[in-house]
């Protein structure tokens, strides 16, 4: 058991202080802006940035599996929830810029050469990679081990909350008493983009 | 320069503090499940400097565990909402 005297030391390496600084300052920015953004689709696309900066935090300083969880599940179904409501809820616009126009081409080389560049200086200095992997214990082992309980808890939990509103978006709705018509009709018969 | 507990902790308190006025004083229902996201979330980054950083170094995995935890309950709870979300609009009248 570790006494006070014997905490761990701070992170002392300069790129890596820069570069969890810079996290933290975009991740309280992305916050911000989520909330006090007018536009619900520009809320959630800033959520997603705070989520997906919040895993690169979680790549510093904690196992790479709670980096990779974070990045890949808890960002993604996130953000395809919220739109996914927001689809159901106030509509969303087809893009007017079609998949394969100028736009959308220059944007995807440029993410790629973004990609391939964090790709090179991961694959040519293992940074920061190895500061998180280099935890004696296995985070799965741990989880696997220690968290038995609380893990499978966590699945029934996900698996019951999932299932519930899936049956509750598939259920069809009844007519309300507060007034006429069904609400599917409204849904249907309503103008695209037009306010409910 | 160094980045240690209090750096980290207090990225956490800015988002917990974030997300809570999201909770409380913004009206849009979609602003306010993002504001608890945000207090979960601030929760996990609580944990994992505690655990990386604070006492909790001596079982470095069991701070993550919880983050992995808190960031489920968020998911979960997101779905739900947002399905409650969805099913309470559309049964407004036109």
């Amino acid at each position: 058991m570790l006494l006070i005297g014997a905490l761990p030391e701070p992170i002392t390496s300069a790129p890596l202080v820069v570069f969890i600084y810079l996290l933290l300052i975009l991740m309280v920015a992305g916050a911000l802006a989520s909330v006090l953004l007018r536009s619900t689709l520009y809320a959630i696309g800033a959520f997603s940035a705070t989520m997906a900066l919040v895993g690169l935090l979680y790549l510093t300083i904690a196992p790479f599996l709670l980096f990779a969880l974070q990045l890949l599940v808890f960002t993604t179904i996130s953000a395809a929830l919220l739109i996914a409501l927001l689809r159901e809820t106030a509509g969303l616009r087809a893009s007017s810029v079609g998949p394969f126009s100028r736009e959308w081409i220059i944007g995807a080389a440029v993410s790629a050469v973004l990609l391939a560049v964090v790709a090179v200086v991961v694959g040519a200095t293992s940074w920061p990679v190895h500061v998180c992997c280099a935890l004696p214990e296995s985070f799965g082992g741990t989880l696997r081990d220690t968290y038995t309980v609380g893990l499978a808890v966590v699945i029934v939990g996900l698996a019951a909350s999932a299932l519930g509103s899936g049956l509750l978006l598939a259920a069809p709705i009844l007519p309300s008493s507060r007034g006429g018509g069904s609400p599917t009709d409204r849904r249907r018969d309503r103008p695209r983009g037009a306010p409910r | 320069m160094s980045a240690g507990l209090n750096l980290v902790l207090v990225g956490s308190a800015a988002l917990f503090a974030i997300g809570a006025f999201a909770t409380v004083a913004r009206r849009s229902a979609v602003v306010a499940l993002l504001g608890t996201q945000f207090m979960l979330v601030a929760g996990g980054i609580a944990f994992v400097a505690f655990a990386r950083f604070g006492l909790g170094a001596a079982n470095a995995t069991a701070g993550a565990s919880m983050a992995l935890f808190a960031g489920a309950i968020a998911v979960a709870e997101l779905v739900l909402a947002s399905g409650r979300c969805d099913a309470h609009i559309i049964e407004l009248p036109a």
